[in-house]
This record gives C-alpha cells, structure tokens and sequence, in this order.
C-alpha cells in the first residue's frame, strides 16, 4: 500500500519521462543491496583504470625520449604518484571488495550483506576520497606538489579513501563470519573464504596506513620538521602501495580462480584444506605492514650474517609466492581430476592469478640486493602485474556469478579471446620494465638514463600496453551490457560444487 | 476452530554486530599500534645532544622544558578501569533484563568517556605546547588526538547501545556484549600509549 501511494504521488508531480531516471538515481545513490551496491565500486573501479592506463600511456611515451619532454617536468613526480594510486587505490582494492560484495550473498546463500548500510558508507567514503585525490593531483596537490591546500586536500582524500576501503571491509570479512546458514568456514567456497582472508587484511592495514596520513597531514600543516613535507610523502607511505602488501588487496582474485577451475571441472576439489592453507598463506602479508617497509637481502660478511638478512627477506617476500602458486597447482590438479570443457571464468581467471604470481615473484627478486634492481622500474613492472592480473581475474569473477546475479550469463568464447589479449596487455605494460629494470631505468624518472635502444622500445611498449587494457576493459564491459539485451546462454556455473 | 499455533523455534543467535566491532576494533589496535611504531622508531632515531650535566650525551627527544602533566595522564589511566567496569555490568544487567540498571550503567561509561575527554583537553591546555616546534610535540598532538578520537568514537557506541536500550530494545545483548569490548580495546590500547607516551616519554 505505502509503495502504492509513494508511485501515484510522483506520477503526479512529475512527469514520467523524468520520474524514471530520477527514480534510478535515487535507488542509487541510496542502495544498500549487495548487488548495486558491488556494481558500483567495480564499475568505479573501471573508471579508475581507464585513469590508470591513460596515465601509464603519458608516462611510458615521456620516457621513451629523455630529450623531448611531453609533460612539465614538475608534474612528473605528481603523475607517478596518482599511476601508482590509481592502480592500488582506484583499481586493484576496490575491484577485489565491489566483487566480493556483489558475489558473497550468492556465495553462502545469504539474502544479504552484513551491515549494508556501513559498507554502502564505505562505498561513498571511498568515492568521495577518491574523487578528491584526483581533484588535488589536478590542482597541484599531491605528493610533490606545489600547492599547500591541495596537498593537505590529497592527505585528506587518501584518509577518506582508506576509511572507505577499510569499513567495506569490515562489512565483507563480519558477513562471511556470520552469514554461513551453519556451514563451517572450511566448508565455504574458496572464494568467499579468500574474501574474508583479503577483507581481514585490508580491516587490519589500512588504519596503520591511516596513522601515517594522520602524522603526514599535522606535520605538513604545522611544522613539516618530522616527516620532510610533500616530497617525502610516498616515502612515508610507499608501503601501502607496493608489494607485497598489494597481495592483501587481489587475495579474492585466488578465490576465483579455485571456485572457477572446480565449476569448470565439475568435480570435487582435490586437497581442498591445502587451498585454504594456501589462501591464508596471504595474511602473512599483514606481518610485513608492520615494519612499514622493505626487506631486501644482502650476502653479508659471515653466513650468520646473511641468514639475518635472509629470514625478514624470505618471510615477508618469499613465503607470500605460495599462496597464488599453491592455488594454481591445486586449480590444475581440480580440472585433472574432473571434467573441464572451455570456460571463459577459468581462462581469465587462472591467467590474472598467474600475472599476479609473476608480479610477485618480481617483487621478491628486487628484493635481492646482488641484483641491483631497488629504484629501478621493476618495481612498477610489478605493481602493473598484480593490478593487472587482479583485473583479468575480475573478468572471471564477473563471467562466473553473473549468471545467477541477472539471469543471463556471458558466452564463453568472447570472454577466453578478451583474456589472452588481456594477458597481451598486461605482458607489454609491465614485461619491457623488467628487461628495463635490469638495465638500470630508474623508476619514478624521465630523465638520467639511455634510452636508446631496448630501454625506448621498452617504454613505447609499456604505453601500448597500457591502453590495450583500457580497450580490453571497455570491451568487457560492452560483452556484460550486450549480454543483458541479447539472447540468454547456459549458465554453466549455476551448479555449485564445493568439497 | 483454528489451527493450533506451532511453537516457535530456538531463536537463532546473531552475533553480527559483536564480530563487526571484533574486526573494527582490530583495525583500530593497528592504527594506534602503527602510530605508537612510529613513535619508538622516531624516538629511537632522534638526534643526540648535551645532557644538563655538560659532560653525557642524550637523545634529544623530549626538550628539556616540557613537563607533562603524569596526574591526569594516570587519572585517565584509572578511568578506563571505570569505563571497562561499567561496560561490563551493562552487559551483565542487560542478561538479568534488569534495563535500569542496563541504562545507568552506559550512562556510567558515557560520563567516563566524557572525564576523559576533559582530561585530555585539560593535559593539553598544562602543556602549553606549540604544534609548530618540533617532531616531538608535533607526534604527541597526533598520538593523543587520535586516541582522543578513538575516545569519542567509543562515546558514539555508547550513545547508540544507550538509545537502543531506551527504545526498548532490551534483548540487544550483542549490541552491548560489542560495545564492552570496543571499550576493553581502546583501554588496552590507552594502556600502551600511556606506558610509551607519559611514562617512557
């Protein structure tokens, strides 16, 4: 009845050509379902990479000429900075959490997410500090920036962005802890266990990040005596944007991949305890947010020597590999086992966890000191990898749950062609730096290097790459919109099968 | 003649909002517990300079005219044991469906957090330390203030426990079972800031 007079009373004042988009943004901007609500941030998050892959377009084309300058050189260290924010912050945390939000109810047969009106809270913090971040890089703000209220706008923009990103997270690790309809957490599928391992790792790193912008910002409005002012910024938080802390932000993406290869192979799970193992080997991740920086390995003088340089080198760099190389091996085991046929979920699914793996592994050898690669733009090859890979895996998710979120599921081939040429994307925008990074490019820079030969092709590359991810991202989403006017396909995912 | 009612089953138990607190509070530990890292890194770190006694060398961390005022930091410190106390009891009534005693208790805890407040403002204003000095007063402002926020954030849980009861909601013992935790969290929390800040230094 109330819904009744609500719908007559806004016949009657406006018209209804105007009522039903006003009404659409209305539902909104003030959803609290799981579904609009997860739309929301990956659809953002799209957005977000788009920015990211333009800006990684501008940067690789500036580099690959030391000589001919593009972009000023004082917006330089500003453009690095918002590359690097817009994939782990505009990218890669709220692609994982929008996904696991949308996908979790479905996932533990829950009507619902826990607390949606806190995460719908999340969603807008994070959008608003988003928004705000990138209005301050725009007006001079930012680290290295030249104009005070913008810097001291961007420190407010990161605090909001990383309350936002932390309450979402709140919300998805308290629904997988208490929406279970009775099952165990080992019983869960893979990936809702993977969002709560991720979610619970954001919940308890971000507010350490968010101390350090809370020192950052009454330091730089004060005194600027401990922490250096805008230059040093990134230096101070450089952490929470790298390896392999960005591990925490892509853990669903391992879900994924496990719910997808046993969908796939219609079969049972094979050593289904060790994935899990192998999931939460990703926590170990929350140890190194607590040193608050990097472990690298140097051979010292004695062997007692190198074995203390060894051990913070193997935990915090090393020990993280396992969890995306034991949910491979154990995806493939899973398709072995049963009976796989072509699966668009699979393909992206299992090449952006790979990417993932790589971006890791490249991050553990910068971490050696014998190969002289710290400053150099390895470290970027690696953030592109993980973030990349984090996006292909995404493609998966979307391609495995949209069925039963709309009812119209996406065919199988379009999806495995847009996964290889993501793969491609991925390849070009961050492989040349690591050939790059060996010949000593370094990183955040345009200029101080050779760039002749492989080094420019290098970055040439990089730049293609970059936009060819935009395309492939904006072709997914053209598949998922055609998807929802055309013809229906078969489902294939609908069966759930868990251990 | 009408069907005779079925009895209704056990009531499921949520614990929704005690696990929410659990997880939110963690990522609070970690914030102070960043901040305090922080705090012994760069007092670890400090330049050294002449003691008084012309001759040792000491960390010039803490200048030499800068007295913190230990009476209240202590009183903030034996408040806590209240708010803590007081918590509890309002989950302890709340199971006996005792509301009054539920009520006065979180108003209780209410007030506590309001003493501290005060006797952070108050610890401030005895100071009469000037932000724009140096790294010690500039990480101490930020320490205390955010721990003076976490204060008030524990304030906001018990207004809403409160109003909840008041409303009638009686049998929101998770909401109060969530909300003595907050409050055990953020005194352990104090606990360490004030071993490190007001007694160590």
């Amino acid at each position: 009845m109330v819904m009744t007079a609500t719908e007559t009373q806004m016949t009657t004042t406006t018209s209804p050509e105007m009522a039903r988009p006003l009404r659409a943004i209305g539902r909104w901007l003030t959803a609290v379902d799981h579904v609009r609500l997860g739309a929301s941030m990956a659809l953002s998050s799209a957005l977000w990479l788009a920015i990211a892959g333009v800006v990684g377009a501008i940067l690789g084309v500036e580099r690959a000429d030391v000589s001919g300058a593009v972009i000023d050189a004082g917006a330089l260290t500003q453009l690095f900075s918002l590359h690097q924010f817009a994939l782990v912050f505009g990218v890669a945390a709220p692609l994982t959490l929008g996904l696991s939000v949308w996908m979790l109810p479905a996932q533990l047969h829950a009507s619902n997410i826990s607390l949606p009106r806190l995460a719908s809270f999340g969603w807008w913090a994070w959008l608003a500090g988003s928004i705000t971040v990138l209005v301050s890089y725009l007006a001079n703000g930012g680290p290295g920036g030249g104009a005070e209220r913008f810097v001291e706008l961007y420190l407010l923009g990161l605090g909001l962005v990383l309350v936002g990103l932390a309450v979402e997270a709140v919300a998805v690790a308290t629904t997988v802890l208490t929406r279970r309809n009775g099952q165990r957490l080992s019983d869960i599928p893979v990936g809702a266990f993977a969002a709560l391992i991720g979610a619970l790792g954001v919940a308890l790193t971000t507010p350490v990040a968010l101390g350090t912008v809370t020192y950052l910002w009454v330091d730089y409005v004060n005194a600027r005596v401990a922490f250096g002012g805008a230059d040093f910024m990134d230096n101070w938080l450089g952490w929470v944007m790298r390896e392999p802390q960005t591990l925490l932000y892509v853990v669903p993406a391992l879900g994924v991949l496990a719910d997808a290869a046993v969908r796939t192979a219609k079969g049972r799970q094979p050593m289904r305890g060790v994935v899990l193992v192998g999931v939460g080997i990703a926590a170990t991740v929350v140890l190194s947010s607590v040193t608050q920086q990097a472990h690298v390995f140097e051979v010292g003088t004695s062997p007692a020597e190198s074995l203390q340089s060894l051990v913070p080198f193997a935990l915090f760099n090393a020990v993280p590999l396992l969890a995306p190389l034991v949910v491979i091996l154990l995806s493939l085991l899973a398709l072995k086992a049963g009976k796989p046929a072509l699966s668009g979920a699979f393909v992206a699914s299992f090449l952006g966890v790979g990417m993932i793996f790589t971006g890791l592994v490249g991050s553990a050898a910068m971490h050696i000191d014998a190969l002289s690669l710290v400053g150099t733009v390895f470290a970027e090859a690696a953030l592109v990898y993980v973030v990349y890979g984090a996006v292909l895996a995404g493609i998966g998710a979307v391609a495995m749950h949209i069925g039963t979120a709309t009812g119209r599921a996406l065919p199988d081939v379009p999806v495995v062609l847009l996964s290889l040429v993501g793969v491609l994307a991925t390849v070009l925008a961050s492989l040349p730096h690591y050939i790059a990074g060996f010949l000593d490019q370094p990183s955040k820079a345009a200029q101080g290097y050779d760039d002749s030969g492989i080094v420019g092709l290098a970055n040439i590359t990089v730049a293609l790459g970059h936009l060819l991810m935009v395309v492939v991202v904006v072709l997914f989403l053209g598949l998922v919109a055609k998807s929802r006017r055309g013809n229906s396909v078969v489902d294939r995912y609908q069966t759930q099968v868990t251990a | 003649m009408t069907a005779p009612a079925l009895t209704a089953g056990p009531s499921r138990r949520t614990s929704t909002i005690f696990v929410a607190t659990a997880v939110a509070a963690g990522g609070v530990a970690t914030l102070m517990g960043g901040m305090l890292a922080m705090w012994l890194n760069f007092r670890a770190n400090a330049p050294t300079r002449v003691a008084s006694d012309g001759v040792s060398l000491i960390k010039d961390w803490l200048k030499k005219d800068t007295a913190i005022p230990e009476v209240a930091a202590n009183t903030m410190m034996f408040t806590f044991v209240i708010a803590c106390v007081m918590a509890q009891w309002a989950v302890y009534s709340a199971r006996r469906g005792d509301k009054s005693h539920t009520t006065l208790a979180l108003s209780i805890t209410l007030f506590t957090g309001l003493a501290l407040l005060n006797a952070q403002i108050a610890l401030w204003l005895q100071m009469e330390v000037v932000l724009r000095n140096d790294t010690y007063e500039t990480m101490f402002y930020t320490i205390t203030g955010t721990m003076f926020a976490v204060i008030a954030s524990a304030m906001v849980y018990s207004v809403v426990a409160m109003f909840r009861m008041l409303a009638g909601r009686t049998q929101d013992h998770d909401v109060l079972a969530g909300h003595a935790l907050y409050w055990y969290v953020v005194s352990g929390l104090f606990a360490a800031m004030w071993f490190v800040v007001y007694v160590q230094k």
